[in-house]
């Protein structure tokens, strides 16, 4: 059967853009990567500060909130290369969690640039539904301090750092793969991805590693 | 008339058209769609490169809508159930099936009718015409160029599976290292990039290309882009192929001149080629009624 090349274009378009917006029909897309267990897009959302988890990036943060990327790190007293992709449950300390995140941005969106917020546990799960959010006073930004010196701890295994940055760090492969619990993985490999894509937990393997990094400093 | 008359007209010389019906072809048509895909996905690159990073407002990265970030991130989807390796997004591995799904029916179209990065090739190719035919001297060197260069022609069969090689370590080296491998060599990402002045060797690739698609048309499709082996080997079960007449043909090669992707058009009875990308510029080109067409048939045997 002969087909008119101008109806062949159309049927081209009809495919490809059909198939495209039947999958958005059913709810089967987003461009933020993250979808609910139904299968429901997740967008951040400026309105909610409950909305942000720990899989979300520093970039997503940076831009959702209209927060300057350097301010956030700056406050937490994160490291300044700090990959704006990385996620922020990668990025705990005793200072950083994503409550405290809450909190700062809180105080942020009241009217208050800059509240410093009290450390507290890291043990929030990043997809758990999160505690109320305890807003801290305004305070006067005479007050505030004002950290211009990045003092952030160096060698901190984030959701970016390879193993290549640990044997460079002299961490040695028995010791990594005695962590990982078997051969040395490719050492230009992300050790999340790696990691989770072994299907394993990222957070003790980390742990572990990061004990590693701590003894060689 | 009727069955000898049109056993006549088959075979007999298109009427020269004029006006307005010169110009609604479907090559206007799909130049028309490869200028809205490549504004559409310009738009996101700009609105995310200005207003992303300084607004509260989320935009979407021109990337969530390269099926190339599917390609890399398949693997990891399927064996973990809806993870994504990083800088892809679900969007990514929708539009990768809407590029498979497309081919499956259509062949490599959207290499032909959608692929931005195509477009570019195909806009350094008319400018290297244009300019060829302004500038006798250009048009000169290019032709001692190719002439020299006709005995390493042979070569041209072998480097396409070069393609194959590279949707391999696409695919292979994201599942086995869990990152995007192919996303610094990538010039679609690089070309998105440029914005925020992001580097990488796949800048260089894209160079290549651009220069190349001067002297030589679609080279990287022809040679190195994984989707496109990806969907010339689904293009293998589509239903739709070209049909050319030998009792109409009179082998003039016009068709295979006008072939962006260099096949042999003016040889075979049935194009399939897994490089064909559905253009249709042959049968445009095609000076005879009837001689060259777009056929509808089986799946897989095609007729």
């Amino acid at each position: 059967m002969r087909i008119n090349p101008i109806i062949f274009g159309v049927l081209v378009i009809a495919i490809f853009m059909g198939t495209i917006l039947g999958f958005q029909a059913a709810g089967i897309w987003s461009v933020s990567g993250k979808v609910t267990s139904g299968g429901e897009a997740v967008q951040p959302s400026t309105a909610d500060l409950n909305s942000i988890k720990g899989w979300m990036t520093l970039d997503q943060i940076a831009t959702t909130y209209n927060v300057p990327l350097a301010d956030l790190l700056t406050q937490f007293e994160l490291p300044a290369d700090t990959p704006a992709t990385t996620a922020i449950k990668d990025l705990e300390t005793d200072l950083f969690s994503v409550t405290n995140l809450r909190t700062w941005l809180q105080a942020r969106q009241d009217g208050s640039s800059a509240a410093p917020v009290e450390s507290s546990p890291v043990s929030e799960d990043a997809t758990a539904t999160p505690e109320p959010v305890t807003v801290q006073p305004a305070v006067d930004e005479n007050a505030l301090p004002t950290p211009t010196v990045h003092v952030a701890p160096d060698r901190t295994i984030t959701g970016k750092t390879t193993f290549q940055e640990l044997l460079d760090w002299g961490v040695s492969k028995e010791a990594i793969q005695t962590a990982m619990g078997g051969d040395l993985p490719p050492a230009s490999a992300v050790i999340k991805d790696y990691v989770t894509g072994k299907g394993l937990e990222f957070s003790p393997i980390k742990t572990a590693l990061q004990t590693e990094v701590n003894q060689v400093k | 008339m009727t069955a000898q008359s049109l056993s006549a007209k088959t075979g007999s010389v298109k009427p020269r058209v004029r006006g307005l019906k010169a110009f609604l072809t479907h090559q206007t048509f799909r130049r028309i769609t490869q200028i809205f895909f490549l504004a559409f996905i310009a738009f996101f690159a700009i609105q995310h490169f200005i207003v992303g990073e300084d607004s509260g407002v989320v935009t979407a990265s021109a990337e969530a809508f390269c099926p190339f970030g599917g390609l890399e991130t398949i693997y990891k989807f399927i064996s973990t159930g809806g993870s994504y390796v990083a800088h892809t997004h679900l969007s990514n591995v929708v539009v990768l099936i809407a590029v498979l799904v497309t081919a499956l029916f259509t062949r490599s179209a959207f290499c032909g009718w959608v692929c931005p990065l195509g477009f570019l090739q195909d806009l350094m190719s008319n400018l290297s015409k244009v300019l060829q035919k302004r500038i006798p001297g250009l048009r000169h060197a290019i032709a001692t160029l190719k002439h020299r260069g006709a005995r390493l022609a042979v070569l041209d069969r072998y480097l396409r599976y070069i393609k194959y090689l590279v949707l391999t370590w696409t695919i292979g080296g994201a599942a086995y290292f869990g990152v995007m491998v192919f996303r610094d060599y990538d010039p679609w990402s690089a070309l998105l990039n440029l914005g925020e002045f992001s580097f990488t060797p796949g800048l260089i690739v894209l160079g290549i290309t651009l220069v190349g698609a001067f002297f030589v048309e679609r080279p990287w499709c022809r040679y190195a882009c994984p989707l496109g082996a990806a969907t010339g080997l689904i293009s293998k079960l589509s239903p739709v192929y070209l049909k050319r007449e030998e009792s109409a043909c009179k082998i003039c090669k016009v068709c295979t001149n006008a072939c962006p992707m260099g096949i042999d058009v003016h040889t075979a009875t049935t194009i399939k080629s897994v490089d064909c990308i559905s253009c249709l510029e042959c049968v445009g080109a095609c000076p005879r009624n009837g001689a060259l067409e777009v056929k509808f048939g089986w799946p897989v045997i095609g007729k």
